[in-house]
């Protein structure tokens, strides 16, 4: 396998100009003539899909729910991040092309975070031309507010909705090129195969959730736009139906799938509170501004929060960190809360969760302000845990949140099989080994709105659109082998339920492959994992029908997937001997207990090959070159 | 507070075409701490070990925010707690002993595709028919050419609040679907970069609206009373001054 | 844009007209209540004078008359489709339902508008038949020959079922207006959250004055007579 990332020559700020005049461009006559599938309706699917059939592409737009509205980009809080220095800061695109870099723990390519940190402006103008009431001042502009790991402020925001704004902003969008047949919708519809011819991605296999039946779409490129893996975990704040399997389909076809092993623990997440829980939900980063982290001293202490005197609690984070404090980044905080838990220190029924505490700016602010600033978040809290946040500490714990990681793309966005490209979560490109907050709405967007629409014109232009004829053996292959997963898995009749096996590989993999890894327990999940997915395929049960809606077996195919792509993370984690971002290795950390980076050894993207059933991947690294940013190790002390 | 046994009678229909009818179920060791999905998760675990069919019902993030869960339960959409979708409804609301009779939205625009899920894709039709300002990727303006006073953008993000549920028409009387539509052109109203196509977009979004087969707005305001976002239906009013404004000026 | 006729019965514009002729309605109402009062004086000769000046417009009155037929027959028209479209837009009801509460404005009278509307309906039939179509007595009142129409309401007004027919349909009167008044302000986009609750308000004086008027002359001249 040949990586060739296929970035331009050229001073960094000037890269991005020349490659767009180099691409070669359909014309506008001939756009008409090619098809182009999206599978997914996201952020980066749904502004890919219309951004294309703006410029005449005819698309077929795909995804999983009833409505593209649904994708889980609209969980995100937060905010998006832009280089507009509205706020008279200092800010500029070099500065958020280094933040950027810097918060990746310097396992992204330059040029991809400096384009990303070039078009940032352009989303932001896009967004409030479509009529997202982005927050304002008094006067009429923009606000910003600011977010971890910038001194600027740079961030947009729409109450705490900002990633519902700006899905819907691309749904709105998408939906006039509906109305306009330019783009032909399909929902309730997944994904299961992707089709090659000559090495090409031509289409893919679907299933209709409804009907069950399964289906060809043919097209002149694919886009992958379906999200990350988080939930590999079981646990995650991605919603119920995130998964892996278009991508990882696409990787069993031959697709590259880089730093599989590069996930982020949020660490602001209500804890989870039994066997039943089905996902975890995630508070505002911003708490830590105004709580105080801490846990008893004595393990096992079984006293309500209230009733531990001042001097048997342990701000510890406070006291590792005495200039940062509770303001430590999301990785360090999080691994943090796991060495007290771990320790025998957590609170909480399950002893697994941390308090984090207001009583202290309640004291000083006045229960008024504390109200005003996280009025909701504190609602939404004791909704959920029935436990008054101004009176009693809340219980936070970390949770998985995003996935960095993800199918290898060159700098085109297009993976080592021509015709297929990823975006936004799905692509491993612009946040090395650790996200930075409001950035992931940022590079979706980006994908979508202001780099496909160049790059994919350059492929199209130079592959001429061949008809594959529908009785081509590919496509029957294909077809052939999407029944025969299902037949297989309806076929078992076992005992467990997908859902048990789920929540078994999520355990091993939270344990082993989660906040902190070492060489010990990544061996052991190899051996867990591959024993979990022998029994799943001997013992697993479905409910029946596959002609009918049967959510139970979508799942069950998904769970399928990640007990396959938990076992190359752990691979992944195990082949990289260092600690980067939200990859953390025991064996690789400093005097002071800190993620130690091996720069002149793993500075590379890990990019994973698929050899074929029971043979193991083979790993192609692409060597990272640093030209304009100065390599440092970070430190909060 | 120990766990609940609780008695549940679920719509089940096979598929769009099929007649439906209530089944009763028994869950037991409800814990007060799940939420009223996590209650049907096990109730569906527990029917495929008993090798049945599971209960079919729409969700996704389960954080109130994607509008994918639906679900009528004893009567009220999104159930009894006001501003809360089904997902963020836990079940110490409810009592051991309790009988919750379940139900899908009841609309003849939003048809069952099998138990509790239903399809609501009219709502997509209604937002192709004009729920967008017309503007192509690239031409875009700087985003501060246009100041806009913080009230009408508060006012325009309170519509925009809108998570496509559907609970709106599930609880209205006559199916309407003012609510929703009204959220879409209140929101563009409010903004400068909607006036353009403002009274093209409430003919436009209306007819759509009137052609799915949803019921008249009587002004009994349930839906207001229902959203998971609490819109007002101060939006429905602003809906019908678009339209009146529409009728008599014309685009 | 669709081409006027099909934006006039559009659900918006519908409810609109609906909400214009019902006010027009109301209007109506409170003028005829404020004429029915002098029946409460007792005179006799004041109260034929009064109805004597509508029969002695000539050919005006026909055309007051045929626009309030027509405000009337738009009025049950756009209810009567609301209604027939509600049954079209859910036709299977739920098995359970309950008031949300909160802001809600779904009441008893919010949900049987279309049956008190046809109740009044019938009973306008009614009152229409048996006063205006019915006897003709004649009295001589300053020297001119008019109708005497005082004389044919104590007669009716002295049956006690004719007297509980009125009481009881002029309750119903009261709670369509209830909901009919705010709704109507509602279904012509005047509503401001500001002036929600006081209009809300006056819509229910408005259905009380209005329902206590009309059935308290029924009721009072058969207690007195």
């Amino acid at each position: 396998m040949k990586l060739d990332s296929k970035i331009p020559e050229g001073p960094l700020a000037e890269k991005w100009d020349k490659h767009r005049f180099k691409l070669k461009l359909v014309n506008p006559a001939n756009k008409r003539k090619y098809n182009i599938i999206v599978v997914g309706t996201g952020l980066a699917g749904a502004s890919a899909a219309a951004s294309l059939a703006e410029l005449g592409y005819h698309v077929k737009n795909f995804c999983i729910q009833d409505s593209p509205r649904r994708a889980h980009s609209i969980a995100a809080q937060g905010g998006i991040n832009a280089a507009k220095n509205y706020p008279n800061d200092g800010d500029s695109i070099w500065r958020l092309f280094y933040d950027t870099i810097k918060g990746g723990d310097y396992r992204s390519r330059e040029a991809n975070v400096y384009r990303l940190a070039q078009v940032s402006n352009n989303i932001i103008d896009q967004g409030v031309a479509q009529g997202i009431p982005f927050a304002r001042e008094y006067g009429g502009l923009l606000d910003n507010r600011s977010f971890g790991g910038a001194q600027v402020s740079r961030t947009f925001y729409a109450r705490g909705q900002t990633g519902q704004q700006l899905l819907l902003g691309a749904y709105s969008s998408l939906m006039r090129q509906v109305a306009k047949k330019q783009v032909q919708l399909i929902t309730r519809t997944e994904m299961l195969d992707l089709i090659l011819v000559d090495g090409k991605a031509v289409g893919i296999t679907t299933r209709n959730l409804i009907t069950g039946e399964i289906a060809t779409h043919m097209a002149d490129a694919v886009v992958i736009a379906t999200g990350g893996y988080g939930n590999v975990y079981y646990l995650s704040t991605n919603a119920k139906n995130s998964n892996a399997t278009a991508a990882w389909r696409c990787y069993k076809r031959g697709a590259a799938f880089a730093n599989p092993c590069f996930t982020q623990i949020h660490p602001t997440c209500i804890p989870f509170s039994g066997d039943y829980q089905s996902k975890l939900t995630l508070m505002s980063e911003s708490l830590r501004n105004d709580g105080r982290v801490w846990v008893p001293k004595k393990r096992g202490d079984d006293r309500a929060p209230n009733d531990i005197p001042e001097d048997e609690r342990d701000y510890y984070l406070e006291s590792r960190y005495p200039s940062f404090g509770n303001l430590v980044p999301r990785d360090v905080a999080s691994r943090n809360a796991k060495d007290v838990v771990d320790d025998g220190r957590g609170v909480g029924p399950s002893k697994v969760a941390v308090y984090l505490d207001f009583a202290d700016s309640i004291n000083r602010l006045g229960e008024n302000v504390i109200r005003e600033k996280y009025g909701n978040l504190f609602d939404m809290y004791e909704r959920i845990i029935d436990e008054n946040p101004y009176k009693t500490p809340m219980m936070i714990y970390p949770a998985v949140h995003y996935t960095m990681g993800g199918l290898w793309v060159d700098y085109n966005l297009m993976s080592n099989i021509p015709g297929l490209f990823v975006l936004g979560e799905a692509n491993f490109s612009d946040h090395g080994a650790n996200r930075l907050g409001a950035s992931a709405l940022m590079q979706g967007l980006a994908d979508g709105y202001f780099v496909i629409p160049y790059t994919i014109g350059d492929y199209l232009a130079t592959n001429k659109a061949t008809k594959v004829p529908s009785s081509h053996h590919a496509i029957e292959e294909s077809v052939a082998l999407v029944h025969d997963k299902m037949d297989k898995l309806l076929y078992i009749k076992g005992e467990k339920t997908s859902t048990e096996f789920h929540r078994e590989l999520g355990k091993i993999m939270w344990e082993y492959v989660g906040m902190a890894r070492d060489e010990a327990g990544l061996n052991k999940a190899l051996e867990e994992i591959p024993k979990l997915r022998d029994e799943f395929w001997q013992n697993v049960r479905v409910s029946s029908d596959k002609n009918l809606m049967n959510k139970d077996l979508e799942f069950t195919g998904r769970i399928a997937d990640f007990l396959e792509l938990g076992e190359l993370m752990a691979r992944d984690a195990l082949e990289r001997n260092e600690s980067c971002g939200g990859h953390f290795r025991l064996e690789s950390q400093t005097d002071e207990g800190e993620a130690k980076r091996k720069d002149d050894e793993y500075a590379f993207v890990s990019a994973w090959e698929y050899k074929g059933e029971g043979k193991k991947p083979a790993l192609h690294k692409e060597k990272l070159v640093f030209d304009n940013v100065e390599l440092t190790q970070r430190s909060y002390k | 507070m120990a766990d609940m046994t609780l008695t549940l009678k679920i719509w089940r229909q096979k598929d769009r075409k099929s007649p439906g009818k209530f089944v009763t179920y028994t869950v037991e060791n409800v814990s007060e701490h799940m939420s009223f999905l996590e209650m049907m998760d096990v109730l569906n675990e527990q029917l495929i070990k008993k090798g049945e069919d599971v209960v079919e019902f729409d969700n996704d993030c389960r954080e109130g925010i994607c509008g994918m869960c639906s679900l009528v339960i004893n009567g009220r959409p999104h159930g009894q707690e006001h501003g809360t979708a089904t997902c963020q409804l836990h079940m110490r609301k409810f009592k051991d002993g309790d009988i919750i009779v379940v139900e899908p939205w009841r609309a003849a625009a939003f048809p069952v595709l099998k138990d509790l899920a239903v399809d609501r894709t009219a709502f997509d039709r209604i937002m192709a028919a004009g729920g967008y300002t017309s503007i192509n990727v690239g031409g875009a303006q700087d985003a501060n050419a246009i100041p806009i006073a913080k009230r009408a953008s508060d006012e325009a993000m309170d519509a925009a609040s809108c998570i496509g549920c559907g609970a709106c028409v599930a609880a209205c009387p006559n199916a309407s679907a003012s609510l929703f539509v009204a959220a879409k052109i209140s929101q563009l109203a409010l903004l400068p970069q909607g006036q353009i196509e403002r009274r093209r977009r409430a003919a436009n979004m209306v007819a759509q609206m009137d052609k799915e087969g949803f019921g008249d707005c009587s002004n009994h305001a349930e839906c207001e009373a229902v959203c998971p976002k609490e819109i007002s239906i101060t939006h429905i009013a602003r809906m019908k001054r678009e339209y009146f404004k529409a009728m008599a000026l014309g685009e | 844009m669709p081409a006027l006729p099909t934006s006039l019965w559009s659900s918006v514009a519908r409810k609109a007209l609906m909400a214009l002729t019902g006010l027009a309605l109301i209007g109506f109402l409170a003028v005829h209540l404020l004429g029915n009062l002098i029946l409460l004086t007792g005179n006799a000769d004041a109260f034929n004078l009064y109805s004597n000046i509508y029969a002695s417009m000539g050919s005006f009155l026909y055309v007051i008359e045929a626009g309030l037929v027509a405000f009337f027959l738009i009025h049950i028209v756009s209810g009567v489709t609301v209604a027939l479209g509600k049954m079209k837009a859910r036709p299977v009801s739920y098995e359970k339902t309950a008031n949300a509460g909160g802001p809600s404005r779904k009441t008893i009278s919010s949900t049987t508008m279309i049956y008190t509307g046809i109740i009044v309906l019938a009973f306008l039939v009614f009152h229409v038949t048996t006063l205006k179509y019915g006897a003709h007595y004649e009295t001589t009142i300053h020297g001119e020959k008019m109708r005497d129409l005082h004389k044919l309401i104590i007669e009716n007004f002295a049956q006690p079922g004719i007297v509980v027919t009125y009481v009881l349909t002029m309750l119903l009167l009261g709670f369509h207006l209830r909901h009919g008044f705010w709704s109507a302000f509602q279904s012509l986009g005047a509503l401001q959250p500001r002036l929600s609750g006081l209009i809300y308000t006056i819509g229910v004086l408005i259905a009380i004055i209005l329902a206590v008027g009309f059935l308290f002359i029924p009721l009072w001249i058969f207690l007195t007579a």
